[in-house]
């Protein structure tokens, strides 16, 4: 899979000095060539994972770019509604990726989602302390987190 | 046309930057007013990047403007958990009307070392 | 109304709701009460000063200001970093973390002494 990555950028190195312009934009369009001409040959290689990445990858971006405007209008919301009443809690996740960058990655897109905030981990890796603004019920966004984010997470990077 | 799309996002911007400082006046405690620092501020100020992005037309400038979008929605979540994680060792006490605290007793020392959790069920 | 038009009002209408933030802010900067809650209203002004940068690029159209946001968003980061491990190694003087406690315990140990 990385592998597969090397390549391509080096194709699009290689585009990039045949047409004699080392511009970004250039570049980019090199990269987008490469990735084209590796996917006419897809059969290949040993692995088909690296284009389903890909749209894995995209398809996180776009849930968690989702996810941050929601949030932003749920905490407007708590912000300028007359009557002042919160659940906060504070809520222990067990965690069911293990990678340290798959761990840092689900607790920064936890941080910028509907009212919840990552608070810290515990000393093995396994639990997750999230602040929640306004929490009916714990079990729930255990849930919602678990089925959501972790789940796309396993997904594009395994 | 881009100038409208321009305009309205600074002016949405602006506007998710002040109910974040509105938030920061209004919220009970340390932690709840991170949460609307460290997700309005960081949108609000993301989107008046994004709308120099669109209105320079300069690929340029535009993706240096991305980048400073991408590196702000990195930094943010992380300076809050730290700050957090701070405020909750060095013993700021939450809100009284916080309903659960799962992670009260779990620090082992004042040095933040935390202990796994035994009974998530419960 | 123009184009032009409407861009100038909103950049003007921008500044105005920009300039309320800092305000508010700055009121929770003044009022504490924990030393994490002024940490936090100072990460809070950083960001405002990006936005206010933001803003002022798209004014003059000088998009080299651009280069101070990013510059000034890492060195914001780090601040925060810092005052944060700053908070982690006070932990034992409470008196540091927060202003309420510190006036409690004075009072009590006033009480005491008499």
């Amino acid at each position: 899979m990385s592998n597969l990555f090397l390549i391509n950028v080096l194709l699009a190195f290689a585009w990039c000095a045949v047409t004699g312009s080392f511009s970004i934009l250039n570049l980019m369009f090199g990269f987008v060539v490469s990735s084209g001409a590796l996917w006419l040959t897809r059969e290949q290689h040993q692995t088909n994972k690296y284009f389903k990445r890909v749209w894995l990858v995209l398809g996180l971006i776009g849930l968690f770019l989702k996810e941050l405007v929601l949030s932003v209008f749920r905490v407007a919301w708590l912000v300028v509604r007359p009557r002042q009443s919160y659940r906060p809690s504070f809520v222990s996740f067990p965690l069911t990726v293990d990678r340290p960058h798959e761990i840092t990655l689900l607790a920064n897109l936890i941080t910028l989602t509907p009212g919840t905030l990552s608070v810290d981990i515990s000393d093995d890796a396994a639990t997750l302390y999230i602040h929640c603004i306004d929490v009916e019920d714990p079990d729930k966004l255990r849930e919602d987190i678990a089925q959501g984010f972790e789940r796309k997470i396993m997904e594009a990077l395994r | 046309m881009i100038n409208y799309i321009t305009g309205a996002l600074l002016i949405i911007g602006a506007l998710f930057n002040l109910i974040a400082a509105i938030g920061l006046l209004r919220f009970p405690d340390v932690f709840t007013r991170m949460h609307a620092a460290s997700k309005a501020g960081t949108l609000g100020s993301g989107l008046m990047l994004v709308a120099i992005a669109l209105h320079a037309g300069e690929l340029s400038i535009s993706s240096k403007a991305l980048a400073a979008v991408v590196f702000f929605l990195i930094t943010a979540p992380v300076s809050a958990h730290l700050l957090a994680r701070a405020a909750y060792v060095a013993g700021v006490e939450p809100w009284k009307g916080t309903v659960l605290d799962q992670l009260k007793g779990h620090y082992t020392d004042k040095e933040g070392h935390l202990s796994a959790d035994d009974e998530t069920s419960d | 109304m123009s184009e032009s038009d409407f861009f100038d009002l909103s950049i003007i209408i921008a500044f105005w709701l920009m300039i309320a933030a800092s305000l508010l802010t700055f009121a929770r900067l003044v009022l504490g009460p924990t030393l994490p809650d002024r940490v936090l209203s100072l990460d809070m002004l950083m960001t405002l000063a990006i936005g206010f940068i933001a803003i002022f690029t798209l004014l003059t159209g000088v998009y080299a200001y651009l280069d101070m946001a990013i510059a000034l968003g890492l060195v914001g980061f780090l601040a925060t970093i810092a005052f944060a491990r700053f908070i982690l190694n006070q932990a034992s003087c409470p008196e540091i973390i927060d202003e309420t406690k510190d006036y409690k315990q004075t009072a009590k140990d006033a009480g005491s002494s008499e």
